[in-house]
């Protein structure tokens, strides 16, 4: 054989010199992984356990410090069962509920609308029905408000002047139904029109050649097989709205109706403030929310047995003859109702001097608008800082929060290092915690201790971080796992050690995953308003804390001026972050609210 | 320089299923591979040689035994030795080729000779000759997503030789391309592995680019290396029935022992014809046999006289074109017989003497 034949090429170079054999320590793996539970632990960990002392014990943590001798489940029992508290747990239930039954409604129509019928201009119905999804919730209800007051509500007023004797009135519990269930709705859109494109059509042509009509088929094969969907898409925005301030905030505030979410603010609002209540409502809310969420991954965890074969279906589109106008003609008015409707209110009260409307002509009136309110809503220092305050924690939060989810998406997805299992699991809970509840459990933790992180812009940004922690990992996880693990064994072959490898190969290879998880963790951090409430001081006034001062002070153009900047700000930013990750951005500002 | 693999008593446990049991992937393996040599490790999915390719590699620890390049130990658990893959010095091809997507070809090869901190002159020239080794110089500057499967692997081949390592070890590299490249890299494959004169281990499930390829062949099968020989001597002299079969001696004819000498065996078939065979390994006087034949040593209608002649019946007959397969029944057994020609000779239904020449007769023990 000519085995021993040294290659005229290769054998001469000898100046590549071989890699020094030196094996990594074996105790490296465990220190990482205890670095990585330990910087979970303070940011998730502490602060639950925090807030849960809190809701044990009744001595005040800024003015006492903190005991532990009277922790005692008696003090939780007594909050409880005070009538306030299941007041507003009542309320709660009955605005979330009713809100998640109308967004069922109309998701499941929208779905069916866009995915299974030949109603005309469906992709465009589909993609602007997404569009209240990014709507903050306080800017939805502000803009609610201005249409649906009872006073001075541009719907009233406007019906008042063209005779018409009707009137709503916004600022009741309908009211919040009303505005939960149509912004809510894309969240139960999403899972069942999702459903119903994966499902193979053959299954409902197999029931039609057995005999069925097409309204039998729907309720027996149809509606069975996406049930799954729905009832988790439901579970979803059940959660998501029972931890939303901004809307109860603008809407039920008025009419004294107290939600679980403004109680707790009310609670810490007081003088002095009840930072033991609020401790214990928010674990109320966290327990209610926890069992909800449990439900919701069981479901979707047993919905193998549905449809999804992984292959892609071409779904059966029903032909509505003329009928297919009168599906047009409801998503029109959807369509109206939740994007069109709000975005002029805000833009009349924004730009208009007085708000109040003598006839219709005057509203067509140029001469009745102006730049007045956001000329005094810049002359405010405090509109400045706040925008500055929302950058600044929004980067912060994005680097941290990036790298961060970075470090432990690679170690739960690529290594073996030791616990893996654990950081996954702490990484999960806080998909349980409402921002909100995230926001006291903060207090909790920082306020008693002196010189530390309350009144910083770093505890909004690490609450941040420790909120938006189990998306980013999951998301990320997602882009890793596509990654082939043999490119990166062919670079350890190569000589490379693992940093070297992830600096070469697994980021520029992952960098649209990343790019699209970080810019999205800014824009979730500069329009988070629940955990900010808590966490905000004079100094680090934020964006939508700055908003909700507006609005409770009062000046209704200056509230609708501020909103429509942070709207064009957010929209800006999610075109970007859109066009980066082709639609990831979309499923992710699902859990933010 | 290219280096002797010593790989002794190598074994790796998984544990699998619910409730948990524990299965050898590699149950207690051993081989050597010359300097400049090349083997290739044969054998069905999950027989472990990828595993043991993987240990070689450090990718994977096994967890027993050891692993020796060039009379250093690289793993050896039980003193506490474990050499991580970068620091191995060793090339490697995967199934998948994993060529980096986001460099162009040049980068893709320079990476291995970056990491080892090689002056820059020094990278620019032995990327050039690795390159054109592979036949591949002239697409330095491509980026590699841009390339054809086959001109993929060759970049994947270049960037594990580029650097001179002690072993090339290539993981199934010619299963992903299709039927017609596969055939032509096959024989450029040893042809640049020679020149370059690198120590190689190769696996895959293709028994034609295993004797193509190998200057050896090791058998496996459920974790255990069965044979490891030239390919003439796996083809002609299989060590038993799973490696005959795995060669193409696909039919099985059953009998008893009758006696043997040092070479051959008589056995008995259920007929009661008796037939001449060699002597295989697990045969005993008066035990149970059985004989492995490949279906295209049966030879129709012999001239002249011999041993090993009977009469067959034609049962079925698949004509191929080029060949025909029929079905036969002889010494009570229905085989299958190959002959080569574009004339199907034999009817359904037809008496015909076959010879069963006894060399290719191989009888083992059941």
């Amino acid at each position: 054989m000519d085995g021993q034949t040294a290659s005229p090429h290769l054998g001469e170079i000898t100046r590549i010199r071989a890699p020094a054999a030196r094996a990594s320590h074996p105790a490296l793996p465990w220190l990482w992984s205890g670095l990585l539970i330990a910087v979970l632990g303070f940011l998730v960990l502490y602060p639950t356990l925090m807030l849960l002392f809190g809701a044990l014990t009744t001595t005040n943590p800024v003015l006492e410090g903190v005991h532990l001798a009277d922790v005692s489940i008696g003090n939780f029992l007594t909050v409880a069962t005070n009538i306030n508290v299941l007041a507003a747990l009542g309320n709660s239930l009955i605005a979330c509920g009713g809100g998640t039954l109308l967004a069922v409604v109309i998701g499941l129509s929208f779905a069916w609308v866009v995915v299974r019928t030949n109603t005309p201009c469906k992709a465009l119905i589909a993609s602007t029905g997404m569009l209240p999804l990014f709507v903050p919730p306080l800017v939805a209800g502000v803009a609610w408000s201005i249409l649906g007051s009872p006073k001075t509500g541009l719907l009233n007023m406007l019906m008042a002047k063209a005779g018409l004797g009707w009137h709503v009135d916004l600022y009741s519990m309908p009211g919040m139904i009303f505005v939960f269930g149509i912004y809510y709705a894309p969240y139960v859109y999403m899972f069942t029109a999702a459903a119903l494109r994966n499902m193979d059509p053959s299954l409902e042509e197999a029931a039609e050649i057995a005999g069925a009509s097409p309204t039998r088929t729907m309720a027996t094969v149809t509606f069975p097989l996406i049930l799954p969907a729905i009832i988790s898409g439901m579970l979803l925005s059940f959660v998501v709205m029972l931890g939303i301030y901004g809307i109860p905030a603008v809407l039920g505030a008025p009419a004294n109706i107290p939600v679980l979410t403004t109680y707790i603010f009310a609670l810490t609002a007081w003088s002095p403030p009840l930072y033991n209540t609020a401790a214990a409502v928010a674990v109320i809310l966290m327990i209610v929310t926890g069992v909800l969420v449990y439900a919701q991954q069981r479901v979707l965890a047993g919905r193998n047995f549905t449809t999804v074969a992984g292959k892609a279906f071409r779904p059966r589109a029903l032909n509505l003859g003329p009928w297919r106008f009168f599906t047009l003609g409801l998503a029109i008015v959807y369509l109206l109702v939740v994007v069109v409707l709000p975005s002029l209110a805000l833009i009349v009260a924004a730009f208009r001097k007085f708000l109040f409307i003598r006839d219709i002509p005057s509203l067509l009136d140029m001469k009745q608008y102006g730049w007045q309110h956001f000329i005094k809503m810049f002359d405010n220092p405090l509109t400045v800082i706040s925008i500055v305050n929302s950058m600044k924690v929004g980067v912060i939060t994005a680097v941290v929060g990036g790298i961060l989810a970075f470090a432990i998406g690679y170690t739960i997805t690529r290594t073996h290092a030791p616990g893996r299992r654990t950081i996954d699991a702490i990484t999960t809970i806080p998909v349980a915690i409402p921002g909100l509840v995230i926001g006291v459990a903060y207090l909790w933790a920082w306020i008693g201790l002196p010189g530390g992180l309350y009144g910083t812009l770093w505890i909004l940004a690490l609450a941040f971080v420790a909120r938006f922690i189990p998306d980013t990992v999951k998301a990320l996880s997602t882009s890793l796992m596509q990654i082939h693990r043999e490119l990166e064994e062919a670079a350890w072959i190569c000589g490379r050690g693992m940093l070297g490898t992830i600096a070469s190969i697994v980021l520029p290879l992952a960098r649209p995953g990343v790019v699209a998880a970080t810019t999205l963790l800014f824009i979730l951090a500069i329009r988070e308003l629940g955990s900010s409430l808590f966490l905000y001081s004079s100094g680090t006034m934020v964006m939508a804390v700055q908003l909700l001062g507006y609005y409770e002070g009062g000046n209704i153009g200056i509230t609708a001026a501020f909103s429509l900047v942070q709207m064009v700000l957010l929209g800006v930013l999610i075109t970007i972050t859109h066009s980066l990750s082709r639609g990831a951005a979309q499923r992710s500002v699902v859990r933010g609210g | 320089m290219s280096a002797e693999l010593r790989v002794e008593q190598l074994r790796k446990v998984f544990v699998t299923g619910h409730p948990p049991v524990q299965k050898a992937a590699i149950d207690t393996v051993s081989f050597t591979i010359a300097a400049g040599e090349i083997v290739v490790l044969l054998g069905p999915s999950g027989c472990g040689k990828t595993t043991t390719l993987r240990c070689v590699a450090g990718l994977e620890h096994p967890n027993s035994g050891r692993i020796v390049i060039g009379g250093t130990a690289y793993t050896d658990p039980a003193a506490g030795v474990l050499v991580p893959p970068r620091s191995r010095n060793l090339g490697m091809v995967f199934q998948s080729y994993a060529v980096w997507p986001h460099m162009t070809v040049r980068q893709n090869v320079t990476y291995p000779l970056r990491a080892r901190k090689t002056p820059r002159a020094d990278q620019a020239r032995a990327v050039q000759e690795a390159l054109a080794l592979v036949e591949l110089a002239e697409y330095a500057d491509r980026p590699v997503t841009q390339l054809s499967g086959g001109q993929m692997q060759r970049v994947a081949l270049a960037r594990s030789m580029v650097y001179h390592p002690q072993i090339l070890l290539l993981d199934e590299p010619l299963s992903n391309l299709d039927a017609q490249l596969r055939l032509r890299l096959r024989d450029d494959l040893r042809r640049i592995i020679k020149r370059a004169g690198l120590t190689a281990l190769y696996v895959t499930h293709d028994q034609t680019e295993a004797v193509v390829l190998g200057d050896r062949i090791g058998v496996m099968r459920d974790g255990r290396l069965l044979q490891l020989d030239t390919p003439r001597e796996i083809y002609n002299r299989p060590a038993d029935l799973f490696v005959a079969g795995f060669t193409g001696a696909t039919n099985r004819i059953d009998g008893r022992l009758l006696r043997h000498d040092a070479d051959f065996a008589i056995i008995e078939t259920r007929s009661g014809e008796r037939l001449l065979a060699r002597l295989g390994s697990g045969l005993q006087d008066g035990a149970a046999a059985r004989v492995a034949l490949r279906p295209d040593n049966v030879v129709f209608a012999p001239a002249g006289d011999g041993p090993n002649r009977f009469t067959a019946h034609v049962e079925s007959q698949h004509y191929q074109g080029t060949q025909t397969v029929y079905e036969v029944t002889v010494l009570g057994t229905r085989i299958e017989a190959l002959e080569v020609g574009s004339s199907a000779r034999w009817e359904v239904g037809a008496e015909v003497t076959v010879a069963l020449p006894p060399e290719m007769c191989w009888g083992y023990g059941p």
